[in-house]
């Protein structure tokens, strides 16, 4: 035995994983197409945008400004129209039948109002602003559909928008007739630009994350999958006799899924690239540096699942219901920025945050190390705790 | 005939394996009162202080107070005020700002002239749905914020007044009590029930009950009826925790809203025969279930994301699988307390397709034995 016949039993637990593996060809198959099926399935049906709202309105007033309004709204393609309601109870059905999400009324005297808010006041000289009195505007009454809090929110937003565009080119037009020119009266005009992800597309964001998710399922299952498969067929026992150290048969089985899960992640960047054209920004030796952080974890998850279930039905009950969590609390279509303090400090455990943050930081803005230490610190301390509990709990069992 | 004492013995045996699974039991059941806590918690639709940084050359006091308020704003939170960016770019990567708000050097003195000053605002793109959250307040907050320290009165054109309807609070919880009570029934009727018939399968023991007295339909009613109970104590378990902990109340008729469920589960159930007519080993029949029920209803039932966005063949899709309707039944009653005569459509579908997939069942478990 020489100085480093140590290392000669994982080569041979290894290989035998490894050819395992390839002999497998219905599995390894599925390893490949699942997830390449899965990616582009999944960045279609991902997308957080709100299009195509479907919009009705209930016209009491009938002038020519009111109907300019509604034009407005039905020529803008973030909303479909579907026509006018004949009374308030009308709109209200279309509303609980789930015809549409927004509905906009607008009451008589509307023209009147609007007349009267625009009307330039003699006294103040100057400024469009001495128009009226205050908090006068023309009453417009919204009906939202509040169900789905984060849709309605952003429909209603794009809603008040389109309004508020549309009353501005109203008090302009309303103005220029008396010869004055509200662009000039403005004191701050705003040139708004988007970095990053200019077009504001959401498989831009999603796309990466799911490369995420699909790369912790795949390690995380197959890992678990395997150990529990030797279990069941008894081979496991088989392999405790040799002079094989559980550790050995840990790091066996982990090495070629670690491999297996740094192919899948190549096929997502390749599919992100080609099929989705989200540019990838950073560099990719440092990607592959995050990722053996990160699969520290997904890998410790696998088999600390294979120590507590018996069957593979099971340790894809326990994955799932792992997985669950992490995805929802990793910020995945949920921003973490949005939950309460206590959940964010939840959060702070979770690798699946950290590497979906690394993911959409090198994708879309090229960051490196020099951004990223620190998510990549917190990854090798959670994976670190994580894999070292994992063999900890294989070690105890298998003695 | 099918008769009362072989259906209960059957079911019995089936109880007794559920029992003897109890990690998957505990799964089961716990796993829905902890999503409820996750979702009814950690969800919040409104981005609130979001951080960006401020580029001011000259610091003048309109500056300043214009500054301020947009730090103020419950929108936003100024992390950082510098008074020239080289690279802005990698502002936004080392700091996670989401927006940079450059205002010139003359920004005091070009609000008071004519034509006004011009204020840049960079956004960070990459979550679009912030980024367009930013874009679309940047311009009314701050020309409010500047009017505001110029003294002189904004323009009121439009008085909006918005009415949300179904959910006034905006709590996600609503929301979610019923997605998660299709995704989880689905999860029972379908997946479980489908590995446990593959699994006697792959174990041979289905052949032993065939050769029994029992009658092969007799063998599945009897396994299928636990699953049936196990559904719906999980779907009580979900409109309990729901309403204790966070006041969900059901707006319309509790029981027509079970007799709906019960609709559901039947449909469910169908397809978790059918995939075990299929399916001849547990992996099979587990990856089957998934891949057919459980990855369409999250993704493609209006779950979580919208099925207007989607492009056609996915909605198209969205309209098939049975989660959709059934979505719709749950939230019209418990959100928006409407009955029968609104969901009609909806509850006959999902009728439709669970007698359809029955039949279907049937056909294929005769042709094989």
């Amino acid at each position: 035995m020489n100085v480093f016949g140590f290392l000669d039993l994982y080569r041979v637990i290894i290989r035998k994983e490894f050819a395992q593996i390839r002999r497998d060809k219905t599995s390894l198959r599925m390893m490949i197409m699942l997830p390449m099926v899965q990616m582009i399935l999944l960045g279609y049906a991902l997308t957080t945008e709100v299009k195509h709202t479907p919009v009705a309105v209930l016209d009491h007033d009938g002038g020519p400004d009111s109907r300019s309004l509604i034009q407005a709204v039905a020529n803008n393609s973030l909303f479909d129209f579907q026509g006018s309601a004949e009374s308030e109870s009308a709109l209200r059905e279309m509303l609980d039948r789930g015809k549409v999400k927004l509905g906009i009324i607008i009451p008589q005297g509307f023209s009147r109002q609007l007349e009267s808010a625009t009307r330039i006041n003699p006294g103040s000289g100057g400024p469009v602003l001495g128009l009226g009195p205050e908090g006068s505007g023309a009453l417009v009454q919204l009906w939202v559909d509040g169900q789905d809090a984060n849709s309605a929110g952003v429909a209603r937003g794009y809603l008040s928008a389109v309004l508020n565009q549309w009353a501005m080119r109203h008090l302009g037009a309303r103005l220029e007739a008396s010869g004055i020119r509200l662009d000039q009266m403005i004191p701050v005009a705003t040139d708004a630009s988007v970095l990053f992800n200019p077009l504001l597309k959401s498989t831009w964001y999603m796309v990466p994350g799911i490369a995420v998710i699909l790369v912790t399922m795949v390690t995380a299952l197959l890992t678990g999958f395997s150990i529990v498969r030797e279990k069941e067929a008894g081979t496991l026992e088989q392999l405790m006799v040799t002079p094989l150290k559980p550790i050995h048969v840990v790091v066996g089985k982990a090495v070629p899924f670690f491999f297996i899960g740094v192919a899948e992640l190549m096929i997502a960047l390749v599919i992100a690239q080609l099929k989705f054209g989200v540019p990838f920004r950073g560099n990719y030796l440092t990607l592959l540096a995050f990722t053996a952080c990160y699969m520290l974890s997904s890998l410790g998850i696998g088999i600390f699942t294979s120590t507590v279930a018996r069957t593979q039905q099971q340790a894809l009950f326990i994955i799932w219901f792992f997985l669950l969590f992490f995805m929802l609390l990793s910020g995945f279509f949920l921003p973490v920025a949005n939950m309460p303090h206590w959940v964010q400090m939840v959060t702070l455990a979770n690798p699946v945050r950290w590497f979906m943050y690394v993911l959409r930081e090198m994708f879309l803005k090229g960051s490196g190390f020099a951004e990223l230490w620190r998510q990549g610190l917190y990854m090798l301390a959670i994976g670190g705790t994580v894999f070292t509990f994992a063999v900890l709990k294989f070690n105890r069992k298998a003695a | 005939m099918m008769s009362r004492a072989r259906l209960l013995t059957i079911a019995r045996k089936e109880v007794r394996h559920i029992f003897r699974d109890w990690q998957t039991l505990v799964v089961v059941l716990i796993m829905p009162v902890m999503m409820m806590f996750l979702y009814g918690y950690a969800l919040n639709a409104d981005a609130k202080e979001i951080p960006v940084m401020i580029e001011m050359p000259s610091p003048a006091p309109e500056t300043r107070q214009v500054a301020d308020k947009i730090d103020a704003s419950s929108l936003f939170a100024v992390v950082g005020t510098i008074p020239a960016a080289a690279d802005p770019a990698e502002l936004f990567r080392l700091h996670g700002i989401k927006a940079l708000f450059r205002f010139p050097a003359g920004f005091a003195r070009d609000v008071r002239r004519p034509g006004g000053a011009r204020v840049q605002v960079l956004v960070d793109g990459s979550d679009p749905n912030l980024g367009t959250i930013i874009r679309n307040a940047a311009e009314p907050m701050l020309l409010g914020a500047t009017l505001q320290v110029l003294g002189v009165q904004q323009p009121k054109v439009l008085d909006m007044r918005t009415l949300i309807l179904y959910n006034p609070e905006q709590r996600s919880a609503l929301f979610f009590v019923p997605g998660l009570m299709a995704v989880i029934l689905l999860m029972i009727s379908a997946l479980l029930t489908s590995v446990a018939i593959a699994r006697e399968k792959e174990l041979g023991t289905m052949g032993q009950l065939l050769v029994s007295p029992l009658r092969p339909l007799e063998i599945i009613v009897g396994k299928i009826i636990p699953y049936i109970f196990l559904a719906a104590i999980d779907g009580f378990l979900i409109l309990a925790v729901g309403r204790l902990a966070f006041g969900v109340r059901i707006a319309g008729n509790p029981w027509f809203l079970a007799v709906c469920s019960l609709v559901y589960i039947f449909t469910a159930l169908a397809i978790g025969l059918l995939i075990s007519t299929i399916a001849k080993r547990q992996q099979h029949a587990m990856f089957m279930a998934i891949g057919a029920t459980m990855m369409p209803t999250v993704l493609l039932s209006g779950f979580i994301f919208p099925v207007v966005s989607m492009p056609l063949p996915l909605q198209i899709l969205s309209r098939i699988i049975p989660a959709t309707y059934f979505l719709e039944i749950v939230r019209g009653i418990i959100l928006k307390g409407v009955g029968l005569r609104e969901l009609w459509t909806p509850l006959a579908v999902l009728l439709g397709e669970g007698l359809a997939l029955t039949g279907l069942a049937i056909a294929k478990f005769k042709v094989k034995l």
